[in-house]
């Protein structure tokens, strides 16, 4: 797999996580435990985005 | 498996091309994040006349007003408590608060949000990955965890990455020895100062050889010292380990690291941090390398307190030398070689305080301690050295004293009144390490 194509296919992925994420992270109503947690979550997978999906144009 | 050796394979060799194609980008976002989000940068920019939409080339980046720490001192005089109109995000979104040490004035603060702490520890671990961490490593850290910076977000990393961590909190020296003798820790993170510091007292107090300890790697920040040559080796030899360097500061983040190549210079994290190096008369942007100037960087993805071409007064200069680990973010040669407001005129000659810990530290027979005085006599500047005379040198001090002072005007310039104590007089420090005093000022 060459990497714009491995780039690509973390991109969907950490894309998906994140939808999922958010979706959870906007429940309502907003149990403290989902809330905190994914805040947390979404941190990470900003993480992921500035490790893979922020490069994903300058590599295209 | 060759990837492994990088934390990142894709950013850390991206062609520079696509690199600088990634800084623009970024910088656009963060400088609009800032100007959207804080009333003092809107105020800023909207004074020097440079709105988001202006942003179009390195060459517009260069027309944004610079931000000092003593600007950043007056925001937090302001509304909201304690962090002042900087703040981008609302208070319940900051998580952590810490503060610089203050050593050039009254210390600001630092708030951060989750994602800027998360964003800490992922700098750090491209700092860790790149200087050999792994996650069999066990990592002693002795650091007085409190309000300062310093290695907390190398605790957060190395934990991120795998390794085990120990935190040497607030243990004394000797305990702290003993834990690392004990748990046969691998890996540990200091000051320079403390680096040392810690292998004095293991031989002195304890009569334990620091080089037979299991420690093979130590992370250094807060002092340029591991990227001055003498001071790397003296380190490397009292642990019989390898010293890496690291630079970072609590209003900026972890910027800039040392890979296992040693290459005599460290990487700037070019994905995280967009650095520029200023002459120190004209204000000309350098981008060739061999030309020393000031630091002013960019945090490209911090948000509660933006870092936007920030006047680090940090000195350093480009290598454009490739590196044998293959990383594509450029090297700045010997780390950070001073900073403009410790760099000085004695006797009409730029003198940087650096250089005089790398000609004592060169010096077999002398201690790892010194201190540099400058003041008047009449209208004349004068120049004091002081220097311990380890115990199994005294039979060579006339030798050692005309070699140091021969070493001293070959590598600055200038002569020095030179003061010989006995090992163990001059003043230790712990963290960071105050042995260059200016008292001209006061005449």
């Amino acid at each position: 797999m060459n990497n714009q194509t491995e780039i690509e296919d973390i991109c969907e992925k950490i894309g998906q996580m994140k939808k999922i994420a958010l979706e959870l992270n906007q429940n309502e109503p907003p149990y403290p435990f989902l809330k905190r947690n994914t805040e947390r979550i979404l941190a990470s997978i900003k993480m992921l985005e500035l490790n893979v999906s922020d490069i994903a144009g300058s590599v295209n | 498996m060759e990837k492994i050796q990088y934390w990142n394979p894709f950013l850390e060799t991206l062609p520079r091309e696509k690199i600088r194609k990634l800084q623009l980008r970024k910088f656009q976002k963060i400088f609009r994040w800032a100007y959207e989000h804080s009333v003092f940068h809107r105020s800023l920019y909207d004074r020097a006349g440079v709105l988001p939409k202006d942003i179009r080339s390195f060459e517009d980046i260069r027309r944004v007003p610079k931000v000092e720490k003593a600007m950043m001192r007056d925001i937090q005089s302001r509304d909201p408590f304690p962090y002042g109109d900087a703040l981008c995000v609302p208070l319940d979104q900051v998580s952590v608060f810490r503060q610089t040490s203050g050593t050039t004035g009254k210390p600001v603060y630092q708030p951060d949000t989750w994602q800027d702490w998360e964003w800490w520890a992922e700098s750090w671990a491209f700092i860790l990955w790149a200087q050999g961490y792994r996650p069999r490593d066990r990592v002693f850290i002795p650091f007085g965890y409190n309000i300062f910076v310093a290695f907390w977000a190398g605790h957060y990393a190395a934990e991120k990455i795998g390794c085990e961590v120990v935190p040497g909190g607030v243990l004394d020296t000797q305990a702290r020895i003993l834990k690392i003798q004990e748990l046969q820790a691998t890996a540990m993170m200091a000051t320079p100062t403390y680096v040392l510091g810690m292998a004095d007292t293991a031989r002195q107090k304890m009569d334990i050889d620091p080089s037979q300890l299991s420690i093979n790697k130590i992370t250094c920040a807060g002092e340029p010292g591991a990227s001055i040559p003498s001071t790397k080796k003296r380190m490397e030899t009292a642990w019989d380990a390898k010293v890496y360097d690291h630079s970072g500061a609590t209003e900026i983040g972890a910027w800039s690291y040392e890979c296992q190549a040693q290459p005599g210079g460290m990487h700037v994290n070019e994905a995280f941090f967009l650095v520029e190096i200023e002459d120190l008369d004209t204000g000309e942007i350098i981008e060739e390398p061999g030309r020393r100037g000031k630091m002013i960087i960019t945090a490209l993805d911090r948000q509660a307190q933006p870092c936007v071409r920030f006047d680090s007064k940090d000195v350093i200069e480009w290598d454009d030398a490739p590196c044998a680990c293959g990383r594509t973010f450029r090297l700045i040669k010997g780390g950070v070689v001073g900073r403009s407001d410790d760099i000085t005129k004695v006797k009409g000659v730029l003198l940087a305080p650096a250089a005089i810990e790398e000609v004592v530290r060169s010096i077999d027979g002398l201690g790892d301690e010194y201190e540099v005085i400058v003041d008047k006599l009449g209208d004349r500047d004068r120049i004091k050295l002081k220097v311990e005379l380890m115990p199994d040198a005294q039979e060579r001090s006339k030798t050692i004293k005309t070699h140091l002072k021969d070493q001293l005007r070959l590598k600055t310039n200038l002569a020095y009144l030179t003061e010989f104590y006995d090992y163990g007089r001059l003043p230790r420090y712990e963290v960071k390490a105050k042995r260059f005093k200016d008292l001209r000022k006061k005449h």
